[in-house]
């Protein structure tokens, strides 16, 4: 037996140090000319990843000696900018070319983690088939480019034509202010017991889901907003806030949404997509205008009868006051990083990943909004889901995130504020005073506003 | 390994009865055994030379451990941040983390409720358990006894996570535990949601058991049958004889799983973070969890660093104690 | 405790009504701690299960099929077993070194020394995570398996040194003696002598810190970043979060995978000699 357990130990031992030799040798070998591209993947989002695997071989045939290092990032949102600001740290573990959302571009730019692509950007003849919204979302505060979108996004409500009929609701159905919406939860309700009416989510669980496909619809839907941008100070203490939580209030305390149990699991939005939807037992929700690809071919939860049993309706304003719609749109972006010792090659990577060719395929698959003029333009694209020009429309209301690099703390606590009304830890009033003293905690006294 | 093969060597177990200068936490320096080589002629160099074996382990220990904890109270005067412009250039803040820190309102609750995690599940839950179930064991029949060790202990054994997600599946709304509950007619609220505390210090009970368990059967074992007998002709009842004879005679064991399990409780963060993720609100966000959210979620690492020394600070307090109370002449 | 069980078969008729009340107690006990087990083994075997406990309908081993594929077992196995391995044999090897002088010679140096040990014993690892992340940074070790290795040895090397220095302190000076007398020198001795002697005792510690390191979840989590350097620990944490609300049979399966080299190797150093046992060696006071 000692025999054995020393052979074991010196097998152990022998191939942990082939282990570490092995490892070190890699990294400083093929170092100079080896890409690393970070992104997203998870079980709903894999056109990216179907993306780069596809360029991969096409952009190492065409550079020799190059080789492409995917590493995706199985992760959902926050979990992946915690590992990818967590890589940022170091040029060893800095990747060379990243997926990075619109929201933290100006902190990450601020952190000095972006290269800066303006001569790149002005070699390159597809930039000037980037609209204007495009090129202004991945801009500094010093009037450079730093990344390039691969599509946007706007917000609506979707909502199950079967299930409001059944209700007695005329389709296609547009509520005009934020108790047309309650009315009509109230009827599915009264109707179908066990049908979730309308759900919107809250909570810290979702994430930036929270405040971009429910929150902010309200908000801004009220006069009142997060950030003033004139005075570039943040807005504290608005009665818009306070209302737009008592809706949620509303409807979580009538049921009209999910239990707040669910509401705080982040994976809801899966069982909204991939289960309540499809089997009818809810009548509408909002969400992005990617929400056609979970269900269309190839996506995570296949269900072809989308296309007649889903309607989108643009989410009303408090009062039915104009623009008559409130949306928010954001986007992702694909970004150099500063620490890249190859700056051409990472910028070649990523221009061929956003050519015409690629960001149509990308903005079909994920159900982009493009950005590229060439693509917005194409018949492919329009035709792509029935849905297109609905979402497309609502760009003309939508609103965007304050780009600060304050903002992703401040998100945070009108996520907890949403958490502790619809849990019921605290009244509208005591949560809305708790995000006033937190938002001048994180900015400072002189960077708020009544 | 076979057991038959390995017994033979027990002698070189401290388990023996008599080992030769059984270091004990509160004697260290009793190694008679290296005094005898100790000549009048042990120079500088004998000790140095004498001293090198020591020095991989001081090296680890300096750059992995202590470096971390001095860069702890370094980085905590600092803004350090995963993002923005303090990401670039990082600079001295003097003791503003620790102001915004003791103003900030989840920071009372997270240290309540890391103390009643502490308390709850380790000094009162683990600790008497695991005496309880020692205790019983020694009674109980052989059969029995192991298997019920072979049980508690399954549940220590298992990785981390992997107990935390059991504990998740176990605690959720149509988990095993609502199921039994229904099965005796009633309906168990949504413990993970209504009842977050009470799951996580039920759950780390349930994990964390086993230690206190081997510990106090270690001690059990060791505590002389002649004793407990004259005692029982003496004429002492069951429970009388424990508090009198048994808990005094294992006083130190019980320090010492105290000190123990005190401190790895107090760095439970996985089964927190998967079960609960600290919600809903701040139920039960602990200081680790606390600390993990600024460092890594809000991206500010100073603060999440000065949260990190607080509880390094808590938990030195914690050993001071322990380790005083193990000193000889006071067991 | 043989001692023990044989007093209590010889005991009075009270005294087997005391053993009957135990054996109750203990067993209900024991259910309460298997109970959460449970619903790992019933759902890894369901193809269609979810958080209830329930007899699979159509028991199969299609979750573990479904899971036992390189990248989401083989590799993240590899890792785990490259990382606590690793970390098991440095510790051993730091711990015999610092031990034997400790237990050795008398010197002043000793006393402070094993209190700062036995301190460091007690430190909340979870407490320095975020300062070993800055810290890894600056040194560049960032996702570095060798630096992980390190640091995990770091972090068992106090209580290793500790129950090493027991174990040693018991293996008698006299053997040592016969050695030097052949002229061979400490370290010799120390080799050919004292380590074979405590080899069960050294098997011990080693095996803790293997188990301790290859349950870690959060020091991987937060110091290796490239997913092809994952250890099962974080994989299982991505799956869970990925796909845990929808497939909770392989998340089990998947569980049960990688609890199960631990649970051997439990089994086997508490068969040599008796968990209990072991824990005296450790932290007898």
């Amino acid at each position: 037996m000692h025999r054995t357990a020393k052979l074991a130990v010196s097998v152990l031992m022998a191939t942990s140090m082939i282990a570490l030799a092995g490892c070190s040798a890699a990294d400083t070998g093929a170092d100079s000319k080896t890409l690393k591209i970070v992104y997203e993947k998870t079980d709903s989002f894999t056109a990216l990843d179907t993306l780069f695997k596809k360029i991969k071989p096409e952009f190492e045939a065409a550079h020799k000696g190059v080789t492409v290092n995917l590493q995706p990032i199985q992760a959902n949102d926050d979990d992946y900018s915690t590992k990818l600001a967590l890589s940022q740290q170091s040029a060893e573990t800095a990747p060379d070319v990243f997926y990075e959302d619109t929201f933290r571009l100006r902190s990450d730019i601020d952190a000095g983690y972006l290269l800066n692509l303006d001569d790149h950007l002005d070699g390159w003849a597809d930039w000037s088939k980037f609209n204007e919204g495009a090129k202004g979302a991945g801009m500094g505060d010093d009037g450079s480019t730093y990344a390039v979108p691969l599509g946007t996004d706007t917000r609506g409500i979707w909502y199950s034509k079967p299930v409001f009929t059944k209700a007695g609701i005329a389709v296609p159905w547009q509520p005009e202010t934020w108790d047309d919406i309650l009315t009509a939860a109230r009827k599915i309700q009264a109707t179908q017991p066990g049908v979730v009416p309308f759900n919107m989510y809250a909570g810290k669980g979702t994430g930036e889901g929270t405040v971009m496909q429910s929150f902010y619809e309200l908000l801004y839907g009220t006069g009142d907003s997060l950030y003033n941008e004139n005075d570039q100070k943040w807005v504290v203490g608005s009665a818009g806030f306070k209302d737009s939580l008592t809706f949620l209030d509303t409807l979580y305390s009538e049921k009209l949404a999910v239990d707040p149990s669910d509401a705080l699991d982040p994976n809801v939005w899966k069982k909204v997509f991939g289960e309540l939807f499809p089997k009818g037992q809810l009548g509408g929700t909002v969400e992005g205008s990617y929400t056609p690809s979970f269900w269309q071919k190839g996506g995570s939860y296949e269900w072809p009868a989308y296309v007649t049993d889903m309607g989108v309706a643009a989410f009303p304003t408090q009062n039915g006051d104009a623009p008559h719609g409130v949306s928010m749109s954001g986007g992702w972006t694909l970004a150099v990083g500063a620490k890249t010792k190859n700056a051409d090659l990472a910028f070649e990577f990523l221009s061929l990943a956003l050519n015409k060719e690629n960001s149509l395929w990308y903005d079909i698959n994920n159900s982009q909004i493009a950005v590229r003029t060439d693509v917005a333009a194409d018949p492919t694209y329009l035709a792509a889901n029935p849905f297109v020009a609905a979402v497309t429309d609502l760009v003309s209301v939508t609103h965007y995130r304050p780009a600060t690099s304050d903002y992703p703390k401040i998100s945070a606590e009108v996520q907890a504020a949403t958490e502790a009304v619809i849990t019921g830890q605290m009244s509208v009033d005591e949560a809305s005073a708790a995000y006033d003293t937190a938002v001048e905690a994180i900015v400072g006294s002189d960077k708020v506003t009544k | 390994m076979k057991a038959e093969q390995i017994a033979p060597t027990r002698g070189a177990n401290p388990g023996e009865p008599e080992p030769v200068g059984s270091g004990s936490p509160g004697r260290p320096e009793s190694t008679e055994g290296g005094s005898r080589r100790r000549g009048p002629l042990g120079t500088r160099a004998r000790t140095a030379a004498r001293l090198l074996p020591l020095v991989p382990a001081v090296l680890l220990l300096l750059v992995f451990l202590a470096g971390p904890v001095a860069w702890s109270f370094y980085g905590s005067f600092t803004n350090a941040a995963l993002t923005g412009k303090e990401a670039r250039n990082p600079q001295w803040v003097g003791l503003e983390n620790y102001v915004t820190l003791f103003q900030d309102p989840v920071f009372p609750l997270a240290l309540w409720l890391t103390v009643v995690f502490v308390v709850a599940s380790a000094i009162i839950g683990q600790n008497f358990l695991g005496l309880g179930i020692a205790l019983l064991m020694n009674r109980a029949n052989r059969v029995v006894g192991s298997l019920v060790g072979l049980t508690v202990v399954a549940a220590w054994v298992l990785p981390e996570i992997v107990a935390a997600f059991v504990a998740y599946a176990y605690f959720s709304k149509d988990g095993t535990l609502n199921q039994v509950l229904s099965a005796f007619g009633m309906t168990g609220p949504n413990w993970l949601f209504s009842l977050p505390m009470l799951a996580i210090i039920l759950a780390n009970v349930w994990r964390g058991t086993a230690f206190s368990m081997m510990v106090y059967r270690a001690a059990l074992n060791d505590v002389p049958i002649e004793i407990t007998e004259a005692a029982m002709i003496d004429g002492a009842g069951g429970s009388k004889r424990l508090v009198l004879i048994t808990i005094p005679m294992i006083k130190s064991s019980i320090t010492t799983n105290l000190m123990l399990i005190t401190l790895q409780t107090l760095s439970v963060f996985t089964l927190i973070w998967v079960m609960t993720a600290g919600g809903p609100g701040n139920q039960s966000t602990t200081l680790p969890v606390m600390a993990f959210q600024e460092a890594f979620r809000f991206s500010d690492i100073g603060y999440g660093t000065a949260i990190a020394t607080v509880m390094l600070l808590i938990g030195a307090a914690f050993s001071v104690v322990y380790i005083r109370a193990l000193r000889p002449g006071k067991g | 405790m043989s001692v023990a069980t044989l007093a209590a078969s010889v005991a009075s008729p009270r005294k087997a009504t005391a053993a009957a009340l135990s054996n109750g107690i203990l067993i209900v006990i024991a259910l309460c701690f298997l109970l959460p087990l449970a619903w790992l083994i019933l759902a890894s075997l369901d193809p269609d299960a979810s958080y209830r406990t329930q007899i699979p309908a159509n028991p199969s081993f299609a979750n573990y099929a479904a899971v036992l594929t390189p990248g989401l077992t083989f590799l993240p196995l590899w890792n785990s077993l490259l990382l606590s391995g690793g970390a098991a044999v440095a510790t051993v090897v730091a711990a015999v070194l610092a031990a034997y002088p400790l237990s050795r010679y008398t010197m002043r140096f000793n006393k402070p020394f094993m209190y700062a040990i036995l301190f460091g014993t007690c430190l909340p690892i979870t407490a320095i995570m975020v300062p070993v992340y800055s810290l890894f940074v600056r040194l560049n070790l960032i996702d570095s398996m060798p630096a992980s290795i390190l640091f995990m040895a770091a972090t068992s090397l106090p209580m290793a040194i500790w129950m090493t220095k027991n174990f040693m302190d018991s293996v008698p000076i006299s053997l040592e003696e016969a050695a030097w007398v052949d002229g061979a020198s400490a370290m010799t001795a120390l080799r050919r002598v004292v380590v074979p002697l405590m080899r069960p005792g050294l098997g011990v510690v080693f095996i803790f810190v293997f188990i301790q390191a290859w349950g870690n979840f959060f020091v991987p989590f937060v110091l290796l970043l490239s997913p092809s350097k994952q250890p099962a620990a974080v994989s299982i944490y991505s799956f869970f979060g990925q796909y845990g609300a929808i497939a909770y049979g392989q998340l089990a399966a998947f569980s049960v995978l990688y609890s199960v080299p631990v649970i051997l190797l439990y089994a086997l150093v508490s068969r040599g000699m008796g968990a209990s046992f072991t824990l005296s060696g450790a932290i007898k006071g």
